[in-house]
């Protein structure tokens, strides 16, 4: 009994850290269709701010005062100066630019406080347990319960009993409506998002002595919200608070009775929930989402001559490239191979189907653990194992696609994200298959036709001529009758189906081929870089992907070529000199989102058009 | 009041308004008429600040709105009705007429007299905006615009998919705010309503007016009815 009351506790305890994330995250949501992954990137900024506030006055409840506010300040100035310019453009850009910020804050993170793992002491008050029905429990536990109970308390008062929080619910309703009231909706956004960061800061500073300190608990905060979001419903305070008390305590008893499952458990419930709800609990908003999420329009390279003679050239030029430099570069243009192929297929869901996948590193890296894994189990050829990917990452693709096709915009995003954390966490786990987190080598790299891959040269060859193979097929699959109905899921998902699409199914079917070819390129990974990691799988490498795709001009195939050379150029190329590779990438990439809203190639193609005319 | 001065409005390419000119005097109601897609709307989003006019002036007491974000244009003392009526649906009754009312002391318009010129909504005070019928929904909106205490007042339709019955008590407080001296901007597509409480008439068709005139010179116009209007 006393074992599952204490079990009980720790699940709420979490329970109430998460609510503090989610709480902002979903009032964020619900004003402005904004979802900040920076998110939890405030709940580390705030723990650490802590840090260095205790150290300096040993004080810990100064420091959940202070901490909360300097990391409000920074929220601010992100809000006012680089998110407000882009309300009026699509979710997508928002996501993204606040993901770039969480490169920036993760690496400023390590670079001011270091990468090792800190612990902020329980404030000497707290440190003390006591006895409750003949168990222990820590005074400081008790505290976070409290804390987080009297939290809730006071949100849902001022936003049910006071006349800001009316307004605030005004403006998740009809904000347009609210602004011909007399709202001032920019100034009630500025408010709530400040309001969401200190919650999620404090929220830091109170995990501080449980959770530890570390960089990377952005990450390990954001994504249990963002599953408490999708089971509680979008812009719910109500669904946000019951949803992260489910989440923590199926949490805490997944730890203690099935460890080897424990990470599961959620996303288990979330995937029950999507069944059952597919709106959450308390939803109000849920699959609401414009159909023209993605930005950049495909508008056909229309010289064809032109374009025809440029292929040409280009081919021949990275024919000829490997012969005249060094291993160096030859392996870093394979690599660049392999990431084409990894953003061009993302692209095919998010710029030609209008899909937001922020899961898509899912498929490429269960791609590069079956070719692996079944090298290793079986001793299978690295060729078979590539051709034995396709199916299951199809299979994979189709399964995880049944559940997210069936929302769309934020919701879709969220939910990719969870299922590709989900495949992460048996990577993670399932050690004796996968190799945990050391990850897992290949055999034996196999050969091309008697010339062994160890050779750059040959792996040069062999990456390039499967990108060309790709890219090739991909352009036959955009310019067919079904390339135009997934353009036309895109432009007006509505208009297709009242003219007889199954649009579902087209969905599902782009969503699978883009998974698929992730997969193969995830497979050919394996072969070049004769090694996997969970990190393949992790949802910042889909960000990563996302990056590329995007940088480079989603909605075209050249697009995520370009984004995937710029990207692994950069990150090669800045790391080789500088360790914060991470913060140049953020702010490259926040300034590409601010200022070319169509991509590197959009961009090029507009000059182009522009000089024509 | 309210001038509008041949103010272009575009929605993306296309554009909808062209050349609009007319004003709105002091205690005066003037109405906007024409069929489903001649600019009526266009117009008050364009006096809102929800769609900005690409030329053109307006001005409210002779200052320029033009180019103001909606709330500034709400506070200089514009209450809006829109055609979909905008209720709050998670927001009580009460507080949908509370939420952005600016009700200083004295002022004529506070939720007493609300509740007395709309008996319907204290019984409902309670109720959450959507479960409201569409009478309930029309008179909500007014009342609501009404507690900004607002100098013009802007009516999208409010006839619109309403019984009868409802319909006159609508004229009637509509009729019943003239009588008080406020001024009112009406768009109807509905000839009887908007003779029923308009001074002045603006026919509107593709986004021009082509008839400007008063309820007797309008009423005497036939060709001006059967082509601009369905009756």
């Amino acid at each position: 009994m006393e074992i599952y009351f204490a079990q009980l506790l720790n699940g709420l305890v979490y329970g109430m850290l998460l609510f503090l994330t989610a709480a902002g995250l979903s009032l964020i949501f619900g004003l402005m269709n904004v979802v900040s992954l920076a998110h939890g990137s405030f709940f580390m900024l705030g723990a650490y701010i802590a840090l260095s506030v205790t150290r300096q006055t040993q004080n810990f409840w100064l420091a959940l005062l202070i901490a909360p506010a300097l990391t409000v300040a920074i929220g601010l100035v992100m809000e006012r100066v680089f998110m407000r310019p882009l309300y009026r453009r699509g979710h997508l850009d928002q996501v993204l630019l606040t993901f770039g910020f969480t490169f920036v804050f993760f690496d400023a993170v390590r670079w001011i406080w270091g990468s090792d793992i800190r612990k902020l002491a329980a404030p000497e008050a707290l440190q003390g347990s006591v006895e409750i029905a003949g168990g222990m429990f820590s005074t400081y536990r008790l505290f976070l319960l409290a804390l987080g109970a009297g939290l809730a308390l006071i949100l849902w008062l001022v936003m049910e009993r006071s006349r800001l929080g009316a307004m605030v619910r005004a403006g998740v309703d009809d904000s347009a409506m609210a602004a011909g009231l007399g709202a001032n909706i920019p100034a009630l956004f500025t408010g709530v998002f400040g309001a969401g960061v200190a919650l999620a800061a404090l929220g830091g500073v109170a995990a501080g002595p449980v959770l530890g300190l570390y960089p990377g608990m952005d990450g390990d905060i954001l994504i249990p919200s963002f599953i408490v979001i999708v089971i509680g419903g979008m812009g719910s305070l109500r669904g946000a608070f019951v949803g992260s008390l489910l989440v923590g305590i199926a949490d805490a008893f997944g730890k203690a009775y099935v460890p080897a499952l424990s990470m599961f458990l959620i996303y288990l419930l979330m995937a029950f929930f999507l069944l059952v709800r597919p709106q959450g609990l308390f939803g109000i908003k849920g699959g609401v989402a414009p159909a023209g999420m993605v930005v950049a329009v495909g508008m056909a390279f229309n010289r064809p001559q032109l374009a025809r003679m440029l292929s040409l050239v280009a081919l021949l030029v990275l024919a000829a490239f490997p012969l005249f430099v060094a291993d160096y570069h030859r392996t870093l243009v394979s690599e660049i191979f392999v990431f084409a192929i990894f953003a061009m297929s993302l692209d095919l869901i998010l710029g030609y189907t209008g899909l937001p996948s922020f899961g898509h590193a899912g498929f490429f890296g269960l791609g590069a653990y079956v070719v692996i894994v079944l090298g290793s189990l079986f001793g299978l050829n690295g060729w078979l194992g590539l051709l034995v990917a396709i199916p299951i990452t199809a299979l994979a693709a189709a399964v995880i696609g049944f559940f997210c096709v069936r929302t769309s915009g934020i919701t879709f995003l969220m939910l990719t994200l969870a299922f590709s954390q989900l495949l992460y966490s048996i990577a993670f786990k399932w050690r004796d298959v996968t190799g945990g987190s050391d990850g897992i080598g290949i055999a034996g790299r196999p050969t091309l036709f008697g010339w062994s891959l160890d050779d750059p040269l040959a792996l040069y060859y062999m990456t390039f001529f499967f990108f060309v193979l790709c890219y090739l097929g991909l352009r036959r699959l955009i310019a067919s009758p079904l390339g135009h109905s997934f353009v036309g899921v895109r432009e007006n998902e509505s208009r297709m189906r009242a003219i007889g699409y199954a649009t579902g199914e087209y969905k599902l079917l782009a969503f699978t081929i883009g998974g698929t070819l992730a997969g193969f390129s995830g497979g050919l990974y394996a072969l070049f870089n004769g090694f996997v990691s969970p990190e393949a799988l992790h949802w910042s490498a889909s960000g990563d992907v996302l990056i590329m795709a995007m940088l480079g001009g989603a909605g075209t195939l050249v697009g995520p070529v370009i984004g995937a050379a710029v990207f692994l150029l950069m990150k090669n190329l800045v790391s080789s000199w500088n360790d914060h590779w991470m913060m140049i990438i953020g702010v490259v990439f926040i300034a590409c989102v601010m200022f070319f809203p169509g991509g590197i190639w959009g961009m090029l193609r507009d000059r182009l058009a522009r000089a024509r005319a | 009041m309210l001038e509008i001065d041949r103010i272009d409005t575009f929605h993306g390419e296309s554009h909808i308004l062209r050349g609009v000119s007319f004003d709105v005097a002091e205690g005066e109601v003037v109405c906007l008429l024409g069929r489903n897609g001649a600019g009526k709307t266009t117009t008050l989003m364009s006096i809102m600040g929800y769609l900005v006019p690409r030329s053109g002036a307006m001005r409210l007491r002779g200052r320029s709105i033009a180019g103001l974000p909606s709330h500034q244009i709400a506070r200089a003392g514009v209450g809006f009705v829109p055609q979909e009526r905008g209720i709050f649906p998670s927001l009580t009754v009460r507080e949908n007429l509370t939420v952005f009312a600016r009700t200083t002391p004295g002022a004529r318009w506070t939720l007493d007299r609300i509740y007395q010129v709309f008996p319907r909504l204290r019984e409902r005070e309670r109720n959450l905006g959507f479960q409201l019928s569409g009478g309930e929904q029309q008179m909500l909106s007014i009342a609501r615009a009404l507690m900004l205490n607002p100098d013009l007042l802007l009516l999208d339709e409010p006839s619109e998919g309403l019984a009868p019955m409802i319909v006159n008590e609508i004229v009637e407080v509509m009729r019943g705010l003239k009588k008080e001296g406020l001024a009112i901007l009406l768009v109807e597509q509905n000839l009887h309503t908007a003779l029923a409480v308009a001074d002045r008439h603006h026919v509107v068709n593709k986004g021009e007016i082509m008839f400007t005139g008063t309820s007797a010179e309008l009423e005497a116009d036939e060709s001006v009815k059967s082509r601009y209007l369905a009756v």
